[in-house]
């Protein structure tokens, strides 16, 4: 054979696989990368001055993108996931509090969707679920801070003075995960933690707030336009 | 029908090229099974680091976020391609009879190869790293790789053009798509992460080209060398010639469809997965139409399999390679699917991949060429043989734990009205196996450098026949005649 056909079988190489690399990778890459915000319609609007969806105030930046290169860093995403499938593909809706704020709260379930990672340069989807889905973290443990404060008060009054905080439940969750529960498989991030200079206690690096200013804006359950419900 | 007997002149030139390949190949093979060590090592701590999440808290390198990326990165990068380098060159040499014009040149770009899998290591292990599997390291380090890759691997396209032979061998078929596809899909995956405008498609993209690194280059290598190894130790011509040639085709056109069901009911429009779980179903028809036919090449002589080490991976890294694709194509249908997706049967699939069929075959194929090379015969059979079980047992004992581990996690995970750990304390025990596994693995590879090593010093055996894994004497003069050729 001659040179000629080795320009023959690059030439098939290529075609063969032409097709999925344009159909399946740019052609979705370039919609995608010019995908607009959604306006809700007339009578549509949700509360806040919220005038499309994604929320173009919601744009990461400052404290908490530098908390999603944290979260990057320190491989967070092997073992926790930011996907809500439909239930068609899995009962992740059905977890409380996973696909969102529960309807007692005011909010409503539901799927991840493209436009929800816009803040993000790449979409933490995440690779396996050693941890629980993170999507809407921040909605479970604000409902939780609130909860552990109402039972606090209950039990002595005088603890409404020193209100359980969600930022305070999230460092507590990064640096003694198990001390929140026995079972769980999270190691304690304590090197993102310095000892107290006031005595006993942990006082958060920066990184660590950042850390947690990201995961407390983990809200994936902005009401879709109508539109986009149908 | 038998193949052409081998002439003297023929011997001299083969002896010739080998020579010629000598340094870069053993540069490449070395360097790559020190990166083996270090990943398995890697992979042992983090499966530890997994079972008992409070070891060794404080200390931020040793957190499984960190060591498993670094774990994979070394595997894939350090070990896997650098190994398949060093086979694609002394293969395409071979077959095309042509010598190494420039090896320094080889073992300069090598050089930076290792470089660059360093840096991406390294980075990712001091807290740089982004969290994208097999591209976690920071942007500015994949042109390294691109560009080292491309410097060694083009030596290829000369080899193949001014090759003298008017057969076109199944193997270089396989050599040739793997050289060139491979820096098309690691260009399209990093440009469009690293160009972050559609965060969506960059996570799809990056589950296309973890399947597609599978498909489209460690597949196509093994192949390749199996191709080559069965054939020439058994002394027959491949089965059917027509079958190998349409196998090659269907894969080409099909596995760059796959990818996207790693995240079935992901926020991706639904046809993305139900065309890549499709292709991988059909896919499969392309990769057991291959292992047939490998299979039935050797009909009749697989008795060989009990002497020679080369033909014994190779022939095992072809069976893990028709079990993959299997479990692959099963795991892409939403029946399957959905439940284990993102449970422990994901890292056993991509460990069958990176270490059962692709590493195996790898072995089979550095069994083969180190002697030749180097003009020595290795040391120890013993050696060979405990490499050899203790990989298949590790392997083994892998998938099949993170098979059934996978099944208890994703089922616990299914149960939305249970409470979440169940899930993690369930599925634990499944992880001490993983970390047996690594265990066994890390052992097996701690002998497999130890000999590569010696053979890369020039310590091997000097001997008339080669070290083959039966000793006793008549059988073995018997096999050396089989198996003994140069």
């Amino acid at each position: 054979m001659n040179s000629n056909n080795f320009w023959k079988l690059l030439g098939g190489l290529g075609l063969s696989f032409l097709f999925p690399w344009l159909f399946l990778i740019v052609i979705p890459f370039i919609g995608a990368s010019n995908a607009e915000p959604i306006p809700y319609g007339e009578g549509d609007e949700i509360a806040g001055g919220v005038l499309s969806y994604p929320n173009k105030a919601d744009l990461r930046h400052g404290a908490s993108d530098y908390g999603r290169q944290i979260y990057a860093a320190e491989g967070c995403s092997y073992c926790h996931t930011q996907v809500i499938r439909p239930t068609y593909a899995g009962p992740d809706m059905w977890r409380v509090g996973w696909g969102g704020r529960e309807e007692e709260d005011g909010g409503f379930a539901r799927e991840t969707q493209p436009m929800d990672y816009a803040t993000e340069s790449f979409a933490p989807l995440g690779y396996q679920r050693i941890g629980q889905d993170l999507s809407n973290v921040g909605h479970r443990i604000e409902k939780a801070a609130r909860e552990q404060q109402a039972q606090a008060v209950e039990e002595d009054p005088s603890n409404a003075e020193h209100p359980i905080t969600a930022r305070a439940l999230m460092h507590r969750h990064l640096s003694d995960p198990k001390g929140l529960d026995p079972e769980s498989g999270m190691p304690a991030y304590l090197h993102l933690y310095e000892e107290s200079p006031y005595g006993e206690g942990l006082l958060p690096t920066p990184e660590a707030e950042a850390l947690v200013d990201y995961l407390l804006s983990l809200k994936k359950d902005q009401p879709l336009p109508a539109s986009m419900r149908e | 029908m038998t193949l052409p007997q081998t002439t003297p002149e023929d011997l001299n030139e083969r002896a010739a090229i080998d020579r010629s390949a000598r340094y870069p190949v053993m540069f490449f093979f070395t360097s790559a099974a020190a990166w083996l060590f270090f990943a398995t090592v890697m992979g042992l701590v983090s499966s530890i680091k997994l079972r008992v999440p409070g070891l060794w808290d404080a200390c931020p390198f040793l957190g499984y976020g960190r060591l498993f990326p670094v774990h994979c990165n070394a595997l894939v990068y350090g070990w896997a391609m650098q190994a398949g380098i060093g086979v694609m060159l002394w293969l395409m040499a071979r077959l095309t009879r042509s010598r190494f014009e420039h090896p320094v040149a080889l073992i300069v770009c090598g050089h930076i190869w290792n470089a660059g899998v360093a840096l991406a290591v390294f980075s990712i292990w001091v807290g740089a790293g982004r969290s994208i599997p097999l591209l976690d390291f920071p942007a500015w380090i994949w042109p390294v790789l691109a560009i080292s890759y491309a410097s060694i691997v083009v030596w290829v396209i000369p080899m193949f053009q001014n090759r003298r032979n008017k057969l076109f061998y199944v193997s270089e078929l396989y050599l040739i798509g793997a050289a060139v596809w491979f820096p098309w899909i690691f260009f399209t995956a990093n440009l469009v992460i690293n160009k972050g405008s559609a965060p969506v498609m960059g996570a799809g993209t990056n589950a296309w080209y973890l399947s597609n690194l599978i498909y489209f280059w460690m597949a196509p290598v093994a192949i390749a060398v199996a191709y080559y190894i069965i054939p020439k130790i058994s002394g027959r011509p491949i089965y059917s010639y027509p079958l190998a040639q349409a196998s090659f085709w269907l894969l080409a056109v099909l596995a760059g469809w796959t990818g996207f069901s790693r995240y079935m009911g992901g926020p991706f429009p639904a046809w993305m997965s139900a065309v890549s779980g499709a292709a991988a179903i059909f896919s499969l028809l392309a990769i057991l139409a291959t292992v047939v036919n490998l299979m039935l090449t050797l009909r009749g002589c697989t008795k060989l399999w009990e002497y020679s080490p080369s033909l014994r991976f190779t022939m095992l890294g072809m069976l893990m390679l028709a079990v993959w694709a299997l479990l692959s194509a099963t795991s892409s249908t939403f029946v399957f699917g959905k439940n284990l997706q993102f449970s422990h049967f994901l890292v056993g699939m991509d460990t069958l991949a990176y270490y059962g069929f692709f590493s195996m075959t790898m072995f089979g194929a550095i069994y083969f060429i180190v002697p030749r090379v180097t003009g020595a015969e290795w040391p120890s059979a013993t050696g060979i043989r405990t490499h050899f079980w203790f990989s298949t047992y590790g392997i083994v004992t892998m998938v099949v734990t993170m098979l059934v581990g996978g099944i208890a996690q994703g089922g616990n995970l299914a149960q939305w009205d249970q409470i979440f750990s169940a899930s993690f304390v369930n599925a634990s025990a499944y992880v001490v196996g993983r970390a047996i596994a690594w265990f066994l693995i890390t052992l097996s590879n701690f002998i497999f450098l130890y000999q590569l090593a010696l053979m890369f010093l020039g310590k091997g055996r000097k001997s008339e026949g080669p070290t083959l894994l039966h000793t006793e004497p008549g059988e073995a003069a018997n096999a050396r005649e089989v198996v003994g050729i140069h």
